[in-house]
């Protein structure tokens, strides 16, 4: 509210900045990946290449489907619920369940065609070598 | 005073091997499910390789703890984290006898599943009811 003096004391001033603080609190975790944070990624990188890990406890390779275009890598795919038995009653169910898709932002683009992927243990890696063409290139001065 | 980024580094290069503290401690997803003749119990722990997980059944006390394996590639900056790598750990209380001889546990794509066999006599058993003559 631009017409508040700031100046004068106000009982709702000081509500006002701990709600800041809060926002402030959150924003971080807050940006275009807050819709869907499953699964929980990781992303490396240096001048030439990005690396992304990604927490995927029990999928098989064949429903996980990864994409990459220019700078966005996307990691689809589906966990399939499996009841043991049909007679078996569930004590307790905190794994969940069902299709995720998360795209994150590289830092620069990659070649997409040499991307590799591994999938060990629950993680996943995929490895992205930076595109040529973004590199940065030295560039010599002449003189005259 | 604080310290460089050098020395910063420094210092975490030089930690021994064997940590003194371990690093977070995670509670892994469970699902437990009951059949009749056994309690199957299905744990998430992405990053715990096979020689990191030690399973314990002491009395009624079902243990679970696996270790993951670090996660930072060399010579990278990190640009990103949402998980760190830790410690899971979690502990059961299991009412029923369990035949221990029987016991199967697979880790697979990082889901720990434990199939524990009810000994005979924990077993659902129908009561026959004699007449009285």
């Amino acid at each position: 509210m631009y017409w508040t003096n700031t100046r004068a004391w106000s009982p709702f001033e000081e509500l006002r900045g701990l709600q800041r603080e809060m926002n402030r609190l959150f924003d971080g975790y807050d940006n275009e990946t807050s819709l869907s944070r499953f699964p929980a990624l990781n992303v490396w990188g240096n001048a030439d290449q990005v690396v992304v890990t990604a927490e995927l406890p029990g999928l098989e390779i064949q429903d996980l489907d990864l994409n990459v275009v220019n700078n966005q890598l996307t990691i689809k795919g589906d966990r399939k619920s499996e009841k043991p038995a049909e007679d078996a009653v569930c004590h307790r169910n905190e794994r969940s369940y069902g299709a995720f898709v998360r795209t994150v932002k590289l830092p620069y683009a990659v070649e997409n065609d040499k991307v590799s992927a591994k999938y060990e243990n629950g993680i996943l890696t995929v490895l992205m070598p930076r595109h040529e063409a973004t590199k940065p290139k030295r560039i010599e001065i002449k003189t005259a | 005073m604080k310290d460089t980024k050098d020395t910063a580094v420094e210092k975490v290069k030089q930690k021994p091997s064997e940590p003194v503290r371990e690093g977070r401690v995670y509670v892994p997803n469970t699902d437990i499910y009951e059949k009749d003749n056994a309690i199957l119990v299905r744990c998430d722990m992405p990053g715990v390789a096979q020689d990191q997980l030690d399973i314990q059944l002491e009395n009624n006390e079902l243990a679970i703890t696996g270790h993951q394996a670090a996660v930072a590639p060399e010579g990278m900056d990190r640009l990103m984290e949402e998980y760190e790598s830790g410690t899971y750990r979690r502990k059961f209380n299991i009412p029923q006898l369990i035949d221990r001889e029987k016991i199967r546990a697979r880790l697979h794509n990082g889901v720990l599943e434990l199939e524990l066999p009810k000994a005979e006599q924990a077993k659902p058993r129908k009561i026959e009811i004699a007449t009285g003559g």
